[in-house]
């Protein structure tokens, strides 16, 4: 399948390329004709604050609160530093998953699941490369400029893992309970849990692909489809009978593959 | 009695301001020359800066030769650099430095104040924008080089939809919100743009790979659980027709190199399209010592509802090519009780006859049950397909609905004519 569409996508450009040559050649393209930028970042700083909520949730859900520092060394590019949290939680699937599976016992050799671990404290440096500066028009005579960024960069993650596989307690098999929760129907009342948990920090890469609209001359409007990277780690070949006697089993996934937590991203910027 | 006649000539100067702020999407005459003086000149200033050519190069854009034709509408009431002030149009911004100025048809005193909306001169002290021929030129029938000028350069579509057909072909159409499911496939799509903003739309959809996802599967083999078979239900072709509206234009340079306008897309509609569900993933096949690779299976579950909300980007070179990137949302109600036509009380019935080993002529079947696909053994793998009424059965044991969207990422490309 993948080389299948990888031939799709190469075919794809190519037409698309093929068809920018052909304006090109007939002269539809004009050079040079939004020469008069309303606004130049270029050798301003400017302050960033987004919000990212999650395109799509499997078993995990992040939120993300982030600032960013960010130096304009030309029109189209630009060095930034982003930090924030990520309040992140399990999906219903994977409260769903756990609460099944401690009462499944058909199943006593398994391996934990992909794509559990969730980001908190986070840090990243990048570069914001703005090739693309445009206007449309909103209404009549209102134009809005904008500028079409892609950004890239990496740093530091703090990560936590919780299982919904490992329960070192079991409370309640049958009712899926796996915490010190004062009644069984009750989750709230809970203070503690017996999953299985790690953490641990990591590399993190970031990319994301933006428009940023500018709203007078110092303020800005940005949304970012953002694709934060790490690299997956869970273990494999775990014995129930081991898990729920409180004892480490198992051995760490060989390949255990990338994480990839993909966020909506609205954010307002200040340029100084 | 000076300011009115000010007033007076810029009201008079309207027109002609008009002519210079349309885009001049028609060809005039080819043959149709610029004057020779460029008329943009400022008064004292010499030299070839600010001269045009006798005739534009055939390179040239038709619209130049309106360039000598406009500026000398435009008034200058205030030959003496006003005040500071940025303009407010977006293409009259940059650094308008104090410019090449018309020759003012007053007499050579000055007036007292210009009208409070009058073009006013932006004095920052630098060098005249433009200094030569090529650089005066308009640029999609916008003097840019004359600061004096306010143009809405987002003001006048270069290129006109209304009445025109357009062919979409999109090669890659990628699902881009599969939890449970995966779709990769190509799309065409007719559209016939009824008004400017406003089109009819048609068109169909392969999907040339459709499957369950990875982390389905992961949850299968992990912890024995897996989506109901409504919620990961496989979309195989879809067609639908509907309205595509364009409320947002505008224009975009790509390092200041190349121009593309751009449209913003909304598009709606409503059809069918033909469902299936994997039934059996691809398995290794033992017989006799000999492993056979059996492809996986899926099963009809018949033609659906389809309903479609999208927008996105539509980016047009010239006047007959386009590319679009575009994010469409399919809808369709899904609801598995059959598969290949079976209900659950066919697949009880031929699991009874299964078990107990018997033929499956004679069974009391829905007249929809495809008997013939759980009956029989493939040639090629050895398997057997009676081993597969059981999963049938799993499928519509519990019957469930769902409402699915499958959200995919279309980029393709379009000729329009």
């Amino acid at each position: 399948m993948n080389a299948r569409t990888l031939r799709v996508f190469a075919a794809l450009c190519i037409s698309l390329t093929a068809l920018g040559a052909a304006a090109q050649e007939d002269g539809v393209l004009d050079s040079a004709v939004v020469r008069n930028r309303l606004y130049k970042p270029a050798g301003h700083p400017e302050l960033s604050l987004s919000v990212g909520l999650p395109v799509q949730t499997h078993l995990t859900a992040h939120y993300f609160f982030n600032v960013g520092l960010a130096y304009n060394l030309f029109d189209t590019f630009a060095l930034e530093a982003r930090a924030g949290y990520a309040a992140s939680r399990h999906t219903g699937l994977a409260r769903s998953i756990s609460e099944s599976f401690l009462d499944r016992e058909d199943k006593r050799v398994t391996d934990e699941l992909e794509d559990l671990w969730q980001m908190n404290l986070h840090g990243v440096i990048g570069a914001r490369w703005a090739p693309i500066y445009g206007k449309i028009s909103l209404v009549a005579d209102i134009p809005v400029h904008f500028q079409t960024y892609l950004w890239a960069g990496g740093g530091l993650g703090n990560l936590k893992r919780e299982s919904v596989i490992q329960c070192t307690q079991v409370v309640d098999r049958a009712a899926g309970v796996c915490d010190n929760r004062t009644a069984v129907d009750d989750r709230g009342s809970a203070t503690e849990n017996y999953w299985v948990k790690e953490s641990r920090v990591a590399p993190v890469v970031s990319a994301a692909l933006g428009f940023r609209f500018f709203i007078q001359q110092k303020h800005g409007v940005r949304l970012e489809l953002r694709d934060w990277i790490f690299k997956d780690s869970y273990r494999v070949n775990l014995l129930r009978d081991d898990w729920e006697a409180g004892n480490p089993t198992g051995e760490p996934a060989g390949s255990p593959g990338l994480t990839h937590l993909v966020q909506f991203d609205l954010g307002y910027t200040y340029s100084f | 009695m000076r300011p009115f006649r000010s007033i007076a000539l810029l009201v008079a100067a309207v027109p002609a301001l008009a002519l210079a702020q349309g885009a001049a999407p028609a060809q005039p005459p080819a043959g149709q020359s610029a004057p020779a003086a460029a008329p943009a000149a400022a008064p004292g200033s010499s030299g070839p800066e600010t001269t045009a050519p006798a005739s534009p190069s055939p390179a040239e854009p038709p619209e130049r030769s309106r360039t000598q034709r406009d500026a000398p509408a435009v008034p200058q009431t205030a030959p003496d650099a006003a005040p500071a002030s940025r303009p407010t149009d977006d293409d009259a911004e940059g650094t308008p430095a104090q410019g090449p100025q018309a020759p003012g048809p007053t007499s050579g005193t000055a007036p007292e104040s210009p009208p409070s909306d009058a073009p006013v001169l932006d004095s920052g002290g630098e060098a005249p924008r433009t200094t030569d021929a090529q650089q005066q030129r308009l640029v999609n029938g916008a003097p840019l080089y004359n600061p004096n000028v306010n143009v809405h350069i987002v003001q006048k579509k270069r290129f006109a939809d209304e009445g025109k057909h357009e062919l979409v072909l999109y090669p890659g159409v990628v699902q881009v919100n599969g939890k449970f499911t995966n779709h990769v496939g190509t799309a065409l799509h007719y559209v016939y743009h009824l008004q400017e903003n406003f089109a009819l739309q048609v068109g169909g959809q392969y999907n040339w790979y459709s499957d369950e996802s990875d982390f389905n599967l992961e949850l299968i083999d992990k912890v024995r659980e897996q989506a109901q078979a409504a919620s990961s239900l496989l979309l195989q072709w879809g067609a639908h027709a509907g309205v595509e509206v364009t409320p947002l234009y505008g224009k975009f340079a790509f390092f200041n190199n190349s121009l593309a306008q751009f449209s913003l897309v909304l598009s709606g509609g409503a059809g069918i399209g033909k469902t299936r569900h994997l039934i059996r993933p691809e398995v290794a096949n033992e017989v006799e010592g000999q492993t056979y690779q059996v492809p996986a299976r899926f099963g009809d579950t018949g033609n659906k509802f389809l309903g479609e909300v999208g927008g996105g980007f539509r980016v047009q070179f010239g006047e007959s090519y386009a590319f679009r990137l575009e994010v469409r949302d399919l809808i369709y109600t899904a609801r598995v009780d059959k598969v290949d036509g079976c209900n659950l009380a066919d697949f009880e019935s031929l699991e009874a006859a299964r078990a107990a080993n018997q033929p499956f002529e004679g069974l009391n079947l829905s007249s929809s049950c495809k008997v013939a696909k759980f009956d029989g053994v493939d040639p090629e793998t050895k398997k057997n397909y009676r081993e597969d009424i059981i999963l049938g059965r799993d499928l519509v044991a519990e019957p469930s609905s769902d409402v699915l969207n499958n959200v995919s990422f279309y980029a393709g490309f379009s000729v329009l004519f």
